[in-house]
C-alpha cells in the first residue's frame, strides 16, 4: 500500500503526462501535410479526450475532454467553447458507455472513437458548411467527413494503447489484492 | 452510476457545461475571445507547432511525393511546356519594361505609399477542420503582426489576410475563403472587381474575381492584382491569373475564376505585410 504523499505525487505525474499526449496530439492535428490525403486529415484530440475518460471515469474524463476541445477550439480557430463543450459531454458519454455495457478492449474502443468522429465532424459540417449555404456541401460531407473518420481508426489505436499505459502505469495501489 | 447524478461531481460538470455554453454565446457576440487563457495557450502550443512543422516538412514532401505522382508528373510536363513559353517571352521582356518605365514618367506615377516592411514567418499549424485551408504562422504580436496584415508568398502573390494575433502566432485567413473579401483589379484591362473565395472552387486552390461586368474584355491569363482600394491591402500585389470567366448566377455580372499565384493549400513560407 502507497503512502498518501507517495500516491499525490503520482497522481500530478499521471495528469501530467497526459497533458503532455494532449500537446502531441495537438501538435500531431495540426501539423501541416502529416497524413493527409486530399483535403482529409486524422483526428488526435478526440481519441484521446475518449481513451482518457475511458481509463480515468466520466468525471475527470469530462473535465479531460473539455481542456483537449478548449485547445481544438483554440487551433482551429473556432468559437471558444464549441468542440470544448462537445468532447466534454462525448467524454462523459462514453466513459458512462464502457463501464455500463462495453467491454474495455481495442476494438471497442476503435468502434467508440470512429463512432464520435464521425459525429464530431458531422455536426461541423453541418454547422459549419451545410447551414450556411455553401455550395458542394455533399462533395465535402463525401471526401471530406467521411474520410477524415476513416482517417482516425487508424491513429486512435497508439493513442488507446499510450492512454492506458499511462493509466495503468500510476494506478493506485490500494493493498486489495 | 444512477447515483452520479446526486453527487457533486456531476454539478461541477453541469458547472463546466454552463459555463462553456456561456463563452460560447460571449465569443459568438463579441468575435472570438483574445483574453489572456488563449494567448497562454499559444505560447504554449507554437513553439511545439514550430518544431513539428519543421519535421513534417520532410514526411508531408515523401507522403505528397507517392499520393500525388500523377499530378506532379502532369504538373512537370505542364511546367516543361510553360518554361519553353516563358522563354519566348523573355526576349520581349526587356522592351516591356522600358516601355513600362516611359509609361510611368510620362503620367508621372509616383509611389503613394512608403517602403513596404515584411515579416518572414513559416506555416506551423493547418487544422483539419478548416474548410478553406487557413494557417498558423509562426509570428505574433511581439513581431509587429497585426489583424488584418497581407499575407504574401515568397514570390509576392496574395495569399490571405491576418484573422487573430497572439503573442507568439497568428491565424490568416486564405485567398479561398468565401468571407476574404480584397478590391481587385485586371491588370490588362483595368475591370475592377472583388477578390474573394468561393466553395464551388476552393477545393481546386482557386478563388474567383466577382462584380465584372458582362461586356468584360478580360480573358484568360490575363493577370489579377490588387487595386489598395479600402486601405487593408497593398496595392498592386500579385493575386494570380485569370484561368475562365463564368456569368453570375443571376446574369447581371461575369465572374472570373483566378488561379492564384502561389497555393494557400500548400504554402509553407510566407511573407507577412506589416507595413506599407
Amino acid at each position: 500500500m502507497e503512502s498518501r504523499r507517495k500516491r499525490k505525487s503520482s497522481q500530478i505525474f499521471k495528469w501530467v503526462c497526459y497533458t503532455l499526449l494532449m500537446l502531441l496530439c495537438t501538435v500531431l492535428q495540426t501539423m501541416p501535410g502529416l497524413f493527409q490525403l486530399g483535403a482529409a486529415k486524422p483526428l488526435y484530440l478526440l481519441p484521446l479526450a475518449l481513451a482518457v475518460s475511458v481509463f480515468e471515469g466520466e468525471f475527470a474524463g469530462a473535465i479531460f475532454g473539455a481542456v483537449c476541445g478548449l485547445m481544438w477550439d483554440y487551433t482551429a480557430g473556432r468559437t471558444v467553447g464549441m468542440l470544448a463543450l462537445e468532447l466534454m459531454i462525448l467524454s462523459f458519454a462514453v466513459s458512462a458507455v464502457v463501464q455500463l455495457y462495453l467491454k474495455d478492449t481495442a476494438q471497442n474502443f476503435l468502434l467508440i472513437a470512429a463512432g464520435c468522429a464521425v459525429l464530431v465532424l458531422v455536426c461541423d459540417w453541418l454547422f459549419f458548411y451545410y447551414m450556411p449555404g455553401y455550395s458542394g456541401a455533399w462533395n465535402r460531407f463525401l471526401w471530406f467527413v467521411l474520410p477524415s473518420a476513416v482517417l482516425s481508426i487508424p491513429v486512435s489505436l497508439p493513442i488507446y494503447w499510450a492512454a492506458r499505459k499511462i493509466s495503468i502505469e500510476f494506478k493506485i495501489d490500494n493493498g486489495v489484492v | 452510476m444512477k447515483d452520479f447524478f446526486d453527487t457533486w461531481k456531476f454539478k461541477i460538470l453541469v458547472g463546466i457545461a454552463v459555463f462553456l455554453a456561456a463563452i460560447m454565446a460571449y465569443a459568438g457576440a463579441n468575435g472570438r475571445l483574445t483574453a489572456a487563457p488563449q494567448e497562454i495557450l499559444s505560447v504554449a502550443v507554437a513553439p511545439f507547432q514550430r518544431a513539428a512543422a519543421a519535421v513534417s516538412n520532410g514526411v508531408s514532401s515523401l507522403w505528397e511525393k507517392y499520393t500525388n505522382i500523377d499530378a506532379i508528373l502532369e504538373e512537370n510536363e505542364k511546367l516543361t511546356t510553360e518554361n519553353a513559353e516563358l522563354r519566348g517571352q523573355m526576349v520581349d521582356y526587356d522592351k516591356l519594361k522600358a516601355e513600362n518605365e516611359a509609361y510611368k514618367a510620362l503620367t508621372n506615377i509616383q509611389e503613394q505609399h512608403p517602403e513596404m516592411s515584411y515579416v518572414s514567418s513559416f506555416v506551423i499549424g493547418r487544422d483539419p477542420l478548416d474548410s478553406f485551408y487557413g494557417f498558423t504562422l509562426d509570428q505574433g504580436s511581439l513581431d509587429g503582426v497585426e489583424a488584418n496584415d497581407a499575407i504574401t508568398s515568397d514570390e509576392g502573390y496574395l495569399l490571405g489576410v491576418v484573422t487573430e494575433v497572439d503573442l507568439t502566432s497568428c491565424k490568416v485567413m486564405t485567398i479561398l475563403h468565401p468571407s476574404f473579401n480584397a478590391a481587385g483589379v485586371v491588370s490588362r484591362t483595368r475591370d475592377n472587381g472583388i477578390i474573394t473565395g468561393s466553395a464551388d472552387y476552393a477545393a481546386e486552390g482557386l478563388c474567383i474575381l466577382s462584380n465584372l461586368s458582362r461586356s468584360t474584355l478580360t480573358k484568360a491569363n490575363d493577370q489579377v492584382i490588387t487595386t489598395g482600394l479600402g486601405g487593408v491591402f497593398p496595392p498592386d500585389v500579385l493575386v494570380g491569373v485569370v484561368q475562365e470567366l463564368v456569368p453570375e448566377a443571376s446574369g447581371k455580372s461575369t465572374i472570373a475564376v483566378i488561379k492564384p499565384g502561389a497555393d494557400p493549400r500548400t504554402v509553407k513560407h510566407v511573407f507577412i505585410i506589416t507595413n506599407y
